[in-house]
């Protein structure tokens, strides 16, 4: 179509458009990035929603990520080859450092007693990578699960993690009940 | 050149067009402006390498299969229409029961659909008694349907989570995965004994059950056989209780069962061996009546979606199996529960020329 005006009807409506667009995005940002956490919130993993992406482990401003496997004892199968600390195939089913999944050794299995093995955490050695958590969901029943442990978190307004989980599996959870818990633990 | 009298006056133009781009702008600049203020109390976020391979959980080496070892051929497939199917089984008369979450579906043997019997909550096993009624398993009851689909009777099983059930010409043998042991009722309900409860004192392991799959067939020869998952094995026990013998081992290769607990799921060939289905590598196998390995029904390349779901590490996948049955045409039937359908398979002899 010629442009019969020196400003044309589609030229007002575009810039109209873009100046609204920008203004769309502009406050859309601004309402997510100031959405409050309130004092009395805290970021939690939905473990539905998880899929062990392995971000939570370099993504979390603290050296050392607050996000760390849990585990549901309740659910927990005290399986002699459990794919949370087994590697696929292992060459024996024991403690040997290269038949364990993890990389940091973060978890500790005892004998109960016979076919039963129980498996413990170690906080302080995990990292929150989810490869544990990955082989229990994948093989077995899902009791290990990552949480951010409330404890080390610093209680970013806006959550790194959260930023960059590409599953969405971030919410906010009243600090007095600050874990997503699964099996009986949940309940 | 000369000016259109009509165009309006360029000063007004240019006013027009910088207060939207100045408005828009300024909306935008003022939400940064916000969002700045907001993330200045946090820390900074760190700049780090994504984690290395050591930190990343691969089967994907299990997740091929040699195609000289898959002896079978998907002849046809149908989808269930249930949303969340949880098992299957053969009727007398060759048709095919699927349940799940809202009830039972009953299929032609090519998959044309018959009937339905809607149920509030998750059938976790069918089967068919004798004289043509239905039993459908839930958490805590089972519920019998007559020849015509409406329920007839329930029989309540508090703290009872059947996930399998065969049927004798008189019994009934119900898996329970919370208990861990095979009940035996009879058909009217009632527990009249309790197959492979725990017991150290005599030496009896009992059944290792780490999640809701634990399957029991009853086999021509008299005895019962009943997945023992945690152990991987299948072992055959007499029906009144007693271990006869097992087979099977732990193992990723494709002559062993994989992950925690496995085979979810297994039924018996007209030749006396066995077909088997595993979850977290979605595996169909066939097995001689001694446990040797023989060859693959479907392997993990057959399931793309459920491997897609295991990879994604969704609790979806972390709860659905590969169930199987077989027809008396000696046809494997492969319930897969996250695409929803029902696959039936021929050997690839009976199908060539």
């Amino acid at each position: 179509m010629a442009e019969k005006d020196g400003i044309s009807r589609r030229e007002v409506l575009s810039g109209g458009l873009r100046g609204l667009g920008l203004l769309g995005i502009g406050t859309a940002t601004g309402a997510l990035a100031t959405r409050d956490r309130s004092d009395d919130e805290v970021w939690q993993i939905d473990p539905d929603a998880c899929i062990q992406c392995g971000l939570c482990a370099t993504e979390c401003v603290l050296e050392i990520s607050a996000v760390k496997t849990v585990h549901s004892h309740g659910m927990c199968g005290y399986c002699e080859l459990c794919t949370g600390y087994f590697e696929p195939d292992p060459v024996n089913l024991d403690e040997g450092a290269e038949n364990q999944l993890c990389p940091t050794g973060a978890i500790e299995r005892t004998y109960v007693e016979h076919p039963y093995y129980e498996y413990r955490i170690i906080p302080d050695l995990c990292v929150g990578c989810g490869k544990c958590v990955k082989g229990c969901n994948m093989f077995g029943n899902g009791s290990l699960y990552l949480q951010v442990n409330p404890d080390r978190c610093v209680d970013c307004n806006r959550c790194a993690i959260a930023s960059a989980c590409p599953a969405e599996a971030f919410r906010l959870v009243p600090r007095p009940t600050p874990y997503l818990l699964r099996g009986k633990e949940g309940t | 050149m000369t000016e259109d009298p009509s165009s309006p006056d360029p000063q007004r133009r240019k006013v027009l067009r910088a207060a939207l781009w100045g408005g828009g702008l300024a909306g935008a600049g003022a939400v940064a402006g916000i969002t700045a203020k907001r993330l200045a109390s946090d820390p900074p976020a760190p700049k780090r390498p994504p984690l290395g391979p050591e930190f990343t959980y691969d089967v994907t080496r299990f997740q091929t299969t040699d195609p000289s070892l898959i002896q079978w051929r998907e002849v046809t497939r149908f989808q269930t229409g249930l949303e969340r199917p949880r098992n299957l089984a053969v009727a007398k008369d060759g048709s095919i029961l699927v349940c799940g979450d809202g009830g039972i579906r009953r299929f032609d043997a090519e998959g044309g659909e018959l009937d339905a019997s809607s149920i509030e909550g998750s059938v976790h096993a069918v089967t068919e008694l004798p004289d043509g009624r239905i039993l459908a398993a839930l958490s805590g009851r089972v519920v019998v349907f007559g020849n015509d689909g409406r329920p007839l009777a329930e029989w309540p099983l508090p703290d009872v989570l059947p996930v399998s059930l065969a049927v004798s010409e008189k019994r009934t043998y119900l898996a329970d995965a919370n208990g861990r042991v095979v009940r035996v009722l009879d058909f009217e309900g009632r527990t009249l004994d309790v197959i492979g409860q725990r017991d150290p004192e005599q030496g009896v392991e009992g059944f290792v059950v780490p999640s809701p799959y634990f399957c029991v067939r009853l086999a021509p020869d008299g005895l019962l056989r009943i997945a023992n998952p945690g152990k991987h094995r299948i072992e055959a026990w007499t029906l009144d209780g007693s271990f006869e013998l097992g087979w099977g081992r732990p193992s990723y290769a494709v002559d062993g069962f994989c992950g925690c607990c496995n085979p979810v799921s297994f039924a018996l060939l007209p030749d006396g061996g066995f077909v088997t289905g595993e979850k977290g590598l979605p595996r169909v196998k066939t097995y001689d009546c001694h446990g040797t390995f023989t060859g693959l029904v479907a392997g993990p390349e057959a399931f793309p979606d459920y491997v897609k779901a295991a990879q994604a590490g969704t609790p979806k996948a972390a709860s659905a199996g590969i169930y199987v049955a077989v027809d008396a045409g000696g046809r494997v039937l492969i319930l897969d529960a996250i695409g929803g359908t029902v696959r039936i398979m021929r050997r690839k002899e009976d199908t060539d020329g």
